[in-house]
């Protein structure tokens, strides 16, 4: 059972209900499309190391229900989440314009330092696609969001949404970002490498207040 | 849809009383022609085997052994209960509130009984007969086209494992299930539609076979019984989380010191519990038992469910060392022998929560709500 990381990152997936936000992690987890499943009500839990730069992340993912009235329920799980996927569906635009909704509310309420991956999921349907990517990726660049087209079918770029978002708060960990700042929504592994920061500073662990 | 539904309804649970009363109140023409003589124990190797009597596929690490051999009792208890029923019963509609049919409701409603007993409990019945065509009439006015797009959105993801519910079953029950959803969404616009109304609309035609008859249960179940779990701003569920948490606190204070410690909200791992009423959490026979407990008692039930499921695993919760464990075990106590083995399980519920009146929930949730609303307001710029 033990298992060994360096890092555990919180990560949110966020969107409009049927955009595949759910089969994202599931094709990320188990390497293989979910079909047939119920919707997901309230909140989903999944997690899995993944090797980025020399490090080992463990992601503790929370998959949450897309319908906006459940947002009310949904939103007390943004504190302290390191990263998020901002998942539309690249066939219906009303999942893509409802973006800067979610955008405001994972800005507000999760790490001040969130770092965001736009995900428009769907690739494999380009022949209904509704947003292209050129429009998609003006609205990532203007908003500061990492972007990818997604297909949790086939699983084109899945992982790499996963391994992206994480790499880039590796990197703000070694430049600015202080894990041991309240809520930032990392937590330093079992591994005890800890090469990023000095010792010193890794001995305040255990006073961290994210107990996931 | 009742060809179906002949074909994959196990003879295991017929009874030869039951046998003599089922379908009892269909339209003649979806009456079964053959009655099928009662059997002792479910048929080994039958065809339909691994689709369980209300058209679910049963999962692949599904426990055939222990299931034969909890409803061999089990059977047992049936026919005893349905023969009871059928004399209460006789011909009779109308189901008084009394001591006796509490008791009987609490030791479960045969399967075909349960339409009609739930249908007359719940006072759906009685809303049916008040106004003949409102359904239909529903259906025929002009639609909200978000609301039905809403409502489409989640028809292939409800029930994918129901053999029934499939598109490509010639039976489907898809557009039983759209209609009822949609109906029920224009006669109540504070709610409209809200994921987990699909699943519940989805048993009740499961059990009632029958649209309309659906719409009112659901009419009874979310305007009348449950508190407002499924409106925009979601209070009932909210309030009603937090009055689990508040009854733990006294009766399993040990886990709820756990939750403090690992920070876990509530809503993290019971919301399913009650905005599906247990629907996908809990074993089908389960969960039927329960309703019929829900339509003849009140959400109170949904408590003692939740209670007694904590209360009895509390060891195995104490356990946990963080918070996705915390969420990893109250999964756990979903599953299993104790949930399965549905007749012990509704006698425990009555007596491990120990007592539990309306008027102290009724309290708990005025207490409950007040805080919440108290917390939103602050949280408003």
């Amino acid at each position: 059972m033990s298992e060994t990381y360096d890092f555990l990152f919180k990560f949110l997936v966020i969107g409009n209900a049927g955009t595949g936000k759910s089969c994202l992690l599931h094709q990320f987890i188990e390497k293989r499309f979910k079909e047939d499943s119920n919707h997901t009500i309230g909140v989903e839990f999944g997690s899995k190391i993944i090797s980025v730069v020399n490090k080992f992340v463990k992601l503790q993912i929370w998959d949450t229900a897309g319908q906006e009235r459940f947002r009310s329920v949904t939103r007390s799980y943004y504190r302290g989440a390191a990263g998020a996927l901002l998942v539309y569906d690249i066939t219906s635009r009303e999942t893509y314009n409802a973006l800067t909704n979610w955008l405001t509310d994972a800005r507000m309420l999760a790490s001040q330092n969130i770092v965001i991956i736009l995900c428009g999921n769907k690739k494999d349907l380009d022949a209904d696609r509704e947003v292209t990517f050129l429009e998609a990726s003006r609205f990532a660049q203007e908003n500061e969001l990492m972007f990818l087209e997604t297909s949790a079918l086939t699983g084109e770029n899945v992982e790499e949404a996963f391994v992206q978002c994480a790499r880039k708060i590796l990197n703000k960990i070694e430049s600015e970002l202080d894990p041991e700042r309240m809520g930032s929504g990392i937590q330093y592994g079992d591994a005890a490498l800890r090469q990023l920061r000095s010792p010193r500073r890794a001995q305040a662990q255990s006073a961290q207040e994210c107990g996931c | 849809m009742d060809i179906m539904f002949r074909t994959i309804v196990s003879t295991a649970t017929r009874t030869a009383a039951a046998a003599k009363t089922h379908h009892k109140g269909l339209p003649a023409s979806e009456t079964p022609k053959t009655v099928q003589p009662p059997t002792k124990s479910p048929p080994r190797n039958h065809l339909f085997v691994r689709v369980d009597p209300y058209g679910f596929e049963r999962p692949q690490d599904f426990d055939y052994e222990s299931h034969e051999e909890m409803m061999s009792e089990y059977l047992a208890v049936l026919r005893r209960r349905s023969v009871k029923w059928s004399k209460l019963l006789h011909g009779n509609v109308k189901v008084e509130k009394n001591i006796k049919v509490k008791r009987y409701v609490r030791k479960g409603v045969p399967k075909e009984h349960r339409a009609q007993i739930w249908m007359a409990a719940s006072g759906a019945q009685e809303q049916l007969e008040k106004h003949p065509g409102y359904y239909h009439s529903l259906l025929k006015n002009k639609h909200n086209a978000k609301l039905e797009e809403t409502i489409r959105l989640d028809m292939h993801r409800t029930f994918p494992d129901n053999v029934l519910f499939r598109s490509s079953s010639e039976s489907c029950l898809q557009t039983a299930l759209y209609n009822v959803l949609l109906a029920y969404g224009h006669h109540n616009n504070d709610v409209g539609y809200c994921q987990g109304m699909n699943f519940i609309a989805g048993y009740l035609i499961i059990i009632t076979k029958d649209e309309e008859k659906s719409f009112w249960l659901m009419d009874a179940l979310l305007g009348r019984i449950l508190p407002d779990y499924y409106t925009a701003a979601m209070m009932g569920l909210k309030t009603d989380q937090e009055v689990l948490g508040e009854l733990l606190k006294v009766k399993v204070p040990a886990v709820w010191h756990l939750m403090q410690q690992h920070n876990v909200m509530w809503s993290l791992v019971v919301s399913r519990w009650f905005i599906c009423l247990f629907i996908d959490v809990l074993p089908v026979e389960t969960v039927l038992r329960i309703w019929d407990c829900l339509f003849y008692e009140g959400s109170k039930i949904l408590f003692r469910v939740a209670l007694t499921l904590i209360r009895h695993h509390q060891a195995l919760l104490l356990q946990a060392q963080n918070l996705p464990d915390v969420c990893e075990r109250f999964k756990q106590i979903t599953h299993g022998e104790f949930v399965e083995d549905c007749h012990t399980f509704m006698q425990k519920i009555f007596l491990e929560p120990g007592s539990l009146s309306m008027a102290s929930v009724r309290k708990l949730r005025q207490t409950c709500r007040d805080r919440i609303v108290a917390e939103e307001a602050a949280l408003r710029p």
